[in-house]
């Protein structure tokens, strides 16, 4: 859609690692105002690691790096989080964290309660805000941090298998607010293991297996014999869903690190360790 | 030295139960009662922030790591010794547990470690300077009622600090406490957040070590938000609760001393207030089960599956 407009993502000849080898390289793609991407590609593929360097938190080396670096511009939805359910605090005030990075050391205002108000809106949350966040779903715990993620008033929201576990009705819920944001304007970058939910809401698709395979239109890109190519042969349909299952290469990488999978994103092994 | 000091006391009235206000005009309980009063301001912002991190086991080794600088600075300077002296061993303990976090001990271990390691060393330095610093209970239960003007001054200015690195960055803190990775990838300063609630800890730890004592200091620092927890889930009212738990338990804790003195019983005031403190923990914790009853009694809200993790 809006070609005209400069992307908010741009990266040409990218290679990400953490350090030793890259862990993905030839990576390169765009991503437009309004426009929501799928990045396809088995365990191991390094989608992770193109999240995590696109947030900074793993390196890369690139012809051109062009990502938004202002505070707030990111939003995030991980595919797990390590959230302590017995945590004081209310889907409010977990959805006005999102307004911190923009805040700083000021303090939110009525304009800033506007915003948490209208993100709470935008994942049909606002009646349970003032439950507390432990007490909710898995499917609306997921919502509520997308709006935590909403409420920085991302430019661009990278979602990490954000339809994972969760039942029909969250589904498309999440599948109606995509949409929502990408008529506001907001880019995504959406990895799933669910290609009809890539067709679904996603205009292009990159797929990756620790290099770049194809960037294109997601129909183009998610035929059979590339997918196939991606996943060696792990494609299966249930439910007239084509997933891509990738047990072999879980039990292939093992030591496979999942950045947003939990709490220690984007950092070498062992150095953080006192964090927790 | 209580009983002496409580002597006093007995011109104040002669009815067998002290009234619980007029004590404290006489400056020797007057400042205490400010003293605790202030840290009832800390345990609602940095015990919050503690118990939110979990940080309990390494405010006790903290507390502990803080006593061995109390003997020395005893032994080198006297009372005027005790807040340097605290300083330096926090400082020294902070280090310490960074190394040997960073080494790959678990934090449960490295804190185990210095515990036992800076205690031990208080111990045997304390029992070498027998008579020229003070006993063992002196800085387990502090002088709370001999604190002068001076420490207090001292004692209430590291507090405000303390509060106010909590105060400023109280949603930042929140957030990270919250969701470390998630704050980490939305930008914020995970790292420098950690260091300043720690050294929150500390300031609070070393003012209330150096006056009332390092069991008082854990106790002002912990209990009171643990008992705010015990009877709300809300986040507000616990910090609201923390502060009016530290404030009153502190006053009658106080109040406790004055009248077991006036029965002819000596009590430690420090240990007194510490086991105020518990025995309200222990009515917050009853109260908080009778109300969990009743709400399971009543549909509780739908709990959370294992959908995210």
């Amino acid at each position: 859609m809006s070609a005209q407009r400069e992307p908010v993502v741009e990266i040409l000849g990218g290679a990400f690692g953490y350090g030793g080898a890259p862990v993905l390289t030839g990576v390169t793609f765009a991503v437009q105002p309004g426009e929501a991407v799928a990045l396809i590609g088995p365990n191991g593929a390094g989608k992770s690691t193109l999240l995590a360097g696109i947030l900074g938190l793993a390196q890369h080396q690139a012809e051109r790096f062009a990502v938004p670096t202002g505070k707030g511009e990111i939003g995030t939805l991980p595919q797990s989080s390590a959230i302590d359910a017995a945590f004081p605090v209310t889907l409010e005030q977990v959805v006005a964290m999102g307004r911190t990075p923009r805040l700083g050391l000021r303090w939110p205002g009525s304009g800033d309660r506007a915003v948490v108000a209208d993100a709470l809106a935008a994942v049909g949350l606002t009646a349970l805000r003032r439950t507390r966040f432990g007490d909710l779903s898995g499917g609306q715990r997921q919502r509520g941090l997308l709006a935590r993620a909403l409420a920085s008033e991302p430019r661009l929201l990278l979602l990490d298998e954000p339809f994972n576990g969760l039942d029909q009705s969250s589904r498309d819920a999440l599948i109606e607010t995509i949409r929502t944001l990408k008529a506001r304007g907001v880019a995504l970058l959406i990895t799933t293991h669910d290609l009809e939910l890539a067709r679904a809401v996603c205009d292009r698709t990159l797929l990756v297996n620790q290099r770049q395979i194809a960037f294109d239109d997601t129909d183009c890109v998610l035929t059979l014999e590339r997918v196939e190519a991606a996943f060696a042969s792990h494609v299966m349909e249930i439910d007239g869903h084509t997933l891509a299952t990738t047990e072999h290469h879980a039990t292939e990488f093992p030591e496979h690190r999942h950045p947003f999978a939990d709490d220690q994103l984007g950092e070498p092994a062992g150095e953080h360790d006192e964090a927790r | 030295m209580t009983a002496a000091l409580l002597g006093h006391a007995h011109l104040l009235g002669h009815a067998r139960l002290v009234d619980p206000f007029t004590p404290f005009a006489a400056p020797f309980l007057g400042r205490p009662l400010l003293l605790l009063l202030a840290l009832a301001v800390a345990a609602g912002t940095v015990g919050v922030l503690v118990h939110l991190r979990r940080l309990e086991f390494s405010t006790d080794g903290l507390t502990h790591a803080v006593f061995p600088g109390l003997a020395i600075g005893a032994a080198l300077g006297g009372t005027a010794g005790l807040l340097p002296g605290a300083i330096g061993a926090a400082l020294a303990a902070a280090v310490v547990l960074a190394l040997l976090s960073r080494r790959g001990q678990p934090r449960d271990t490295a804190v185990a470690i210095v515990l036992t390691t800076f205690f031990s060393f208080g111990v045997v330095l304390v029992s070498l300077s027998r008579g020229s610093g003070g006993s063992i209970s002196d800085f387990f239960f502090g002088r709370l009622l001999t604190i002068t003007w001076g420490g207090l001054g001292v004692a209430l200015t590291l507090i405000a600090i303390a509060v106010a690195l909590i105060v400023v960055t109280a949603r930042q803190q929140l957030f990270a406490a919250f969701d470390a990775a998630g704050a980490r990838r939305a930008g914020l300063p995970v790292l420098a957040l950690e260091i300043i609630g720690t050294v929150a800890i500390a300031l609070v730890v070393v003012a209330a070590s150096a006056s009332v004592g390092t069991l008082l200091a854990l106790a002002v620092v912990i209990v009171p938000a643990a008992a705010a927890r015990a009877l709300t889930p809300s986040l507000p009212t616990a910090i609201a609760l923390s502060i009016a738990f530290g404030a009153v338990t502190g006053w009658i804790g106080l109040w406790l001393v004055v009248q077991l003195a006036h029965s002819g019983v000596d009590a430690a005031p420090g240990a007194t207030v510490a086991l105020t403190m518990i025995t309200g923990y222990l009515v917050a914790l009853g109260a908080g089960a009778l109300r969990g009853r009743r709400a399971a009694a009543t549909p509780a809200p739908a709990v959370a599956q294992g959908a995210v993790r």
